[in-house]
C-alpha cells in the first residue's frame, strides 16, 4: 500500500506548480472545430477505402506519402518522407528516406515499413501482382485487407513487381513495365506510409483502417462513425509543430447547419459551401469564405450507344452550344476556371497549351445537326439532385443551350450513381467530374476512359484506336512521343468522337472565421501544418 | 384466447415480412451497392471485388433467398460500409435517439393533452382559439422549419444553445423542443375533438342534473371516455420512438438511428435498413399490443366483451 509522507506530499505539490506553466504552455496552442458534410463514407480512414473527395480531405492531415504534392502552391511534387529519389532507369526508382520520421506510435519510420505499406497493407498475402510477390512480411495474418482495397491498389500500381530494401533509410521501387508516372502514382495517398508494428499490433483490419497509425502533423484520437473525428497534434512530427492543438471535425450533413454552428461561435471552419452561400457568409464581417479551383474537371459526358447520340456529328453540335463562360459567371460568381479541355497546367511538361475547347459556335451546331438529319429525336439527361455542386442549375442552363439549338434534351431525375450510368435505353448524357489525382494525364483523363474503366465496361464511350493511344501514352517514357499521344487522345475525346462537354473547373470553398490565418488548397486535401495556421490574425 | 392471440401474432410476423421483402425489393433494384459506397470514381476493379465479397453479382432472388434464410436464423446481417454487424450499429444508436424521443414524448404528453382538455373545457372562447391556432401552427409546420427557426432565434441570435451536435445536454434541447411541440400540438387537436364529443354525451348531462361537481364531472365521466383515441394517439408515437426522429436528427446532426437510417438507405446498405426497420416493426407491433391492453382498462366494456357497435 501507498504512503503519503509530508516530504513526498511536498515534492508532489511543487511538481504540480511547476508543471502547471508547462502544461499551460502546451496548451496555449487553439483547438479547432471543422464542420463537414461527411467524414467517412466507408467508416474507415485507410487511404484506398476512402478514394473520394471525403477521404482525400483528411488523407494528408494524418498520413503521408513519400513524395509530397505542394497543395497550396502548384500542386507539383516535392519531398517529404522521402529527402531524394532517383531514377536508375524506366523501371526503377530509389528513394532515400527522411531520418528521424516518428510515427503517432513513436516508432522511427524506416524503409521496412515502407515495404509493409505497398506490400502486405495494400495486397494482403496475395501481392501486388499476385503469386510471386518479392516481398513477404510476417504478423498480417487475420487481417487481409478489404477485396475493394487490394483491388484499388492494383489499379494504382498496376506494374509494381517488387520493393528492395538498401537499408535502414533507402529503397527502391520496380516496376516490370517502364512507368514514367512512377513518382506521380507514389504520391498518392493510396501510398501512404504506415507503421507496420502498429498494423502487427491492431485487433483486426476494422481497427485498424479506423485508426492508422502514420506520420502525419495529426494523429487520429477517435472516431465516432457519422458524428465526429478527433485529431491531436503529433509534436514529434518532422515538419515542425503542428500549430493546432486538436482537430476536430464534425459531421454536419446540412449546409444551413453548417453556416449556423459557424455563425453562433460553435465552428471555426464550415466546409462544403455552396458558392451562393459566399456571399450570405460575407454578410457578417466576422467571417470569410476561401476556395479555389480544384485537381477536378467537371464534364458533361455522351453515352455513344444512345442511338441518337451514335452520330459523332450530335455530339459535336453540343459541344459547340456550352457557353462555359455564362456558367462560370452566373453559378460561380466568376470563382473557378475554366481549363483548356481535360488538362490542368499542374501537367506541367505534359500540358498541351495550344489546345482548347471547342468553341461557342450556335451556328456552327446547327448545322451540324442539319448535316446529321436530326429530326427532334429526344435524348435523356439523366440528371442527380446536386451531387455536383450546382449541378441542378448548370444541368438547367446547358439543356436551355441545346434547345435553342433545336436540340430535344429531357431531364430525367435519378436518385445514385448506378441509376444514372445503369445500361438501359434512355441512357444519354450524365454528369460527371474527373480528378487528376497528380500532374499527368493517366492521371486524369485515362482513368475515366480506356481499356479498363467502367466507361468502356457500361458500353458508354469505347474506342479502338483510343485505347491503343491510351496504352502507348501509360508505357511511353520520351516526352515528345507523350505529348503527341496525349493530344491525340485528348483530339479523340474532345472533338473527332466527343466522349464529353469540359463545363469548368471544381472549386472547394470552407467558409472560416476571419481572424484564422489560413490557406485552401488547390485540391480536396486541408492543409493545417505549420506555416499554414494561425490563430488571431 | 389462445387462437386470438395466434393469429394476432402470425399477423405481426407476416407484416415484418413484408417489410423486409419490400424494402429488399425497393433496395436492391433502384441502386447498386458496391458503386454507391465505393464511390463514381472507383476503378471496375474495385467495384467488383466489393460485388464478389457481398454476393451482389449472385442473381436478386438468390440474394433474397439467403438474406431471408438468415434472417429467420436471427442474422441480420452485417453492414457493407465497415463490415460489422447490423444489429451492433443499429443498438449502439437507439440510446442517442431516445435520449431525443423520450424526453419529446414526455413534452408531447405534458402540453398536448392538458392544452386540448383546456380547449375544449373552453370552446369557442379566446383562450381555445388561441390555443388551436398555436396547435395548427404546430401541426402543420414542418419539423425541419421550426428545427431551423430554433436555431437561429436561440443559437445564431441569443447564442444560448447549440445549433447542433451530441456532446451535452444542452445539445439536445433544441431537438427534444422541435419534436415536442409538433407532437403536442397533435396531441392538443385530438384531445379537445374527443372532449368535446365527450361533453356533448347524455351522461355527461345526467352527471351535470345529478349535481356532481363540474370538476368531478370531468375527471370522473369525461377524461376516461375521452382517453380512448388519445391512447391511440399516444400508442403511435411510442411506435415511433426508434426511428420517429428522421428529419430533427439530420437537421440537429444528432447521431441517432434516424440518421443512421438516412446513410444507410442512400448506401442502399441494405442490412442496417433491415434491421431498423425490423426494430420499427417490432416496437409497433408492441405499442399497438400495449394500447389494446390500455383500452381494456380505460373501458370495462372492452375487459369483459360487451360493448356493443354503434
Amino acid at each position: 500500500m501507498a504512503t503519503i509522507t509530508r516530504r513526498g506530499a511536498l515534492a508532489a505539490a511543487a511538481a504540480a506548480t511547476l508543471a502547471r506553466p508547462a502544461l499551460a504552455q502546451a496548451d496555449d496552442r487553439p483547438a479547432l472545430t471543422i464542420a463537414v458534410q461527411r467524414l467517412s463514407n466507408s467508416n474507415t480512414f485507410e487511404p484506398p477505402r476512402e478514394q473520394s473527395n471525403v477521404g482525400f480531405r483528411l488523407h494528408n492531415i494524418y498520413s503521408e506519402p513519400l513524395i509530397e504534392t505542394d497543395w497550396l502552391g502548384d500542386l507539383s511534387l516535392r519531398p517529404g518522407l522521402t529527402t531524394a529519389w532517383r531514377r536508375i532507369d524506366a523501371r526503377t526508382v530509389e528513394f532515400t528516406l527522411r531520418e528521424g520520421v516518428r510515427f503517432h506510435d513513436g516508432r522511427e519510420m524506416t524503409a521496412e515499413d515502407v515495404a509493409f505499406s505497398f506490400g502486405p497493407r495494400l495486397f494482403g498475402t496475395q501481392g501486388a501482382t499476385g503469386a510471386g510477390r518479392s516481398t513477404v512480411l510476417a504478423g498480417t495474418a487475420g487481417k487481409e485487407p478489404p477485396a475493394e482495397v487490394i483491388a484499388v491498389a492494383r489499379r494504382t500500381y498496376p506494374g509494381l513487381e517488387r520493393i528492395e530494401v538498401l537499408g535502414r533509410h533507402s529503397l527502391r521501387f520496380v516496376n516490370h513495365t517502364p512507368d514514367i508516372t512512377l513518382e506521380g502514382r507514389i504520391a498518392q495517398s493510396v501510398g501512404a506510409v504506415f507503421s507496420r508494428a502498429a498494423f502487427d499490433a491492431a485487433e483486426s483490419w476494422l481497427a485498424w483502417g479506423r485508426a492508422p497509425v502514420g506520420t502525419g502533423p495529426y494523429r487520429i484520437a477517435e472516431y465516432r462513425p457519422d458524428t465526429m473525428l478527433i485529431l491531436e497534434a503529433h509534436d514529434a512530427y518532422w515538419g515542425g509543430r503542428p500549430p493546432a492543438r486538436r482537430l476536430r471535425f464534425v459531421e454536419v450533413p446540412e449546409v444551413s447547419g453548417r453556416m449556423n454552428g459557424l455563425f453562433s461561435g460553435e465552428y471555426d471552419f464550415a466546409c462544403d459551401i455552396p458558392p451562393d452561400q459566399i456571399t450570405v457568409v460575407e454578410r457578417n464581417a466576422r467571417f470569410e469564405v476561401l476556395g479555389s479551383p480544384i485537381n477536378n474537371i467537371r464534364k458533361l459526358a455522351f453515352d455513344k450507344s444512345n442511338p441518337v447520340l451514335a452520330d459523332a456529328r450530335i455530339r459535336r453540335a453540343m459541344t459547340h452550344l456550352v457557353d462555359r463562360r455564362t456558367i462560370v459567371d452566373a453559378l460561380w460568381a466568376g470563382r473557378t476556371e475554366i481549363p483548356r479541355g481535360m488538362q490542368l497546367e499542374s501537367y506541367g511538361a505534359m500540358y498541351l497549351r495550344d489546345w482548347d475547347n471547342p468553341r461557342h459556335d450556335p451556328a456552327e451546331a446547327r448545322r451540324l445537326l442539319r448535316e446529321a438529319n436530326y429530326r427532334g429525336e429526344p435524348i435523356t439527361y439523366r440528371l442527380l439532385n446536386n451531387y455536383y455542386t450546382n449541378q441542378v442549375n448548370n444541368a438547367q442552363i446547358v439543356v436551355e443551350s441545346f434547345r435553342s439549338a433545336g436540340l430535344n434534351v429531357q431531364i430525367e431525375m435519378k436518385e445514385n450513381f448506378s441509376q444514372v450510368t445503369e445500361r438501359s435505353p434512355g441512357r444519354g448524357l450524365r454528369d460527371w467530374s474527373n480528378t487528376s489525382l497528380f500532374g499527368d494525364p493517366v492521371a486524369g483523363i485515362l482513368r475515366a476512359f480506356g481499356p479498363r474503366t467502367e466507361a468502356t465496361r457500361t458500353g458508354e464511350w469505347i474506342s479502338a484506336e483510343f485505347d491503343r493511344v491510351s496504352t502507348a501514352l501509360e508505357s511511353e517514357t520520351d516526352l515528345e512521343r507523350r505529348r503527341g499521344h496525349f493530344r491525340r487522345v485528348l483530339e479523340l475525346l474532345e472533338r473527332e468522337d466527343p466522349a464529353y462537354i469540359v463545363l469548368h473547373q471544381a472549386a472547394a470553398f470552407t467558409a472560416k472565421r476571419r481572424d484564422i490565418a489560413w490557406r485552401a488548397s488547390k485540391g480536396w486535401a486541408m492543409e493545417f501544418r505549420a506555416g499554414n495556421l494561425r490563430v488571431g490574425a | 384466447m389462445l387462437r386470438f392471440a395466434t393469429a394476432r401474432l402470425a399477423r405481426a410476423g407476416l407484416t415484418i415480412a413484408m417489410v423486409v421483402t419490400f424494402a429488399f425489393v425497393v433496395l436492391r433494384l433502384s441502386g447498386d451497392p458496391a458503386q454507391i459506397i465505393m464511390g463514381a470514381d472507383a476503378p471496375p476493379e474495385a467495384i467488383d471485388a466489393f460485388r464478389t465479397a457481398w454476393g451482389l453479382d449472385e442473381p436478386v432472388w438468390v440474394q433474397y433467398l439467403s438474406y431471408f434464410s438468415a434472417i429467420l436464423q436471427g442474422d441480420l446481417g452485417r453492414s457493407m460500409r465497415d463490415g460489422r454487424d447490423a444489429i451492433v450499429l443499429v443498438t449502439e444508436r437507439i440510446p442517442a435517439t431516445l435520449a431525443l424521443t423520450l424526453p419529446a414524448l414526455l413534452i408531447k404528453i405534458g402540453l398536448g393533452i392538458p392544452a386540448g382538455i383546456f380547449a375544449a373545457l373552453h370552446r369557442n372562447s379566446l383562450a381555445d382559439r388561441i390555443v388551436m391556432v398555436v396547435a395548427v401552427a404546430g401541426f402543420t409546420v414542418p419539423s425541419f422549419v421550426l428545427g431551423l427557426l430554433l436555431v437561429l432565434v436561440f443559437a445564431v441570435q441569443l447564442g444560448w444553445l447549440p445549433s447542433g451536435g451530441q456532446e451535452s445536454w444542452r445539445h439536445a434541447i433544441l431537438p427534444v423542443i422541435t419534436l415536442g411541440l409538433g407532437g403536442a400540438a397533435v396531441l392538443a387537436r385530438f384531445t379537445r375533438s374527443a372532449m368535446l364529443e365527450v361533453l356533448g354525451q347524455p351522461y355527461i348531462r345526467t352527471a351535470s342534473a345529478k349535481g356532481v361537481p363540474w370538476r368531478s364531472v370531468v375527471t370522473g365521466h369525461a377524461l376516461p371516455n375521452a382517453a380512448i383515441p388519445t391512447v391511440t394517439i399516444i400508442g403511435f408515437m411510442v411506435g415511433s420512438l426508434i426511428a420517429g426522429a428522421v428529419v430533427v436528427e439530420s437537421v440537429f446532426s444528432w447521431p441517432g438511428v434516424g440518421r443512421l437510417l438516412v446513410v444507410a438507405v442512400s448506401n442502399r446498405d441494405l442490412a442496417v435498413v433491415q434491421c431498423i426497420l425490423l426494430l420499427v416493426a417490432v416496437t409497433m407491433v408492441c405499442a399497438n399490443l400495449i394500447v389494446d391492453l390500455l383500452y381494456g382498462l380505460l373501458d370495462p366494456r372492452l375487459r369483459s366483451g360487451t360493448r356493443k357497435a354503434g
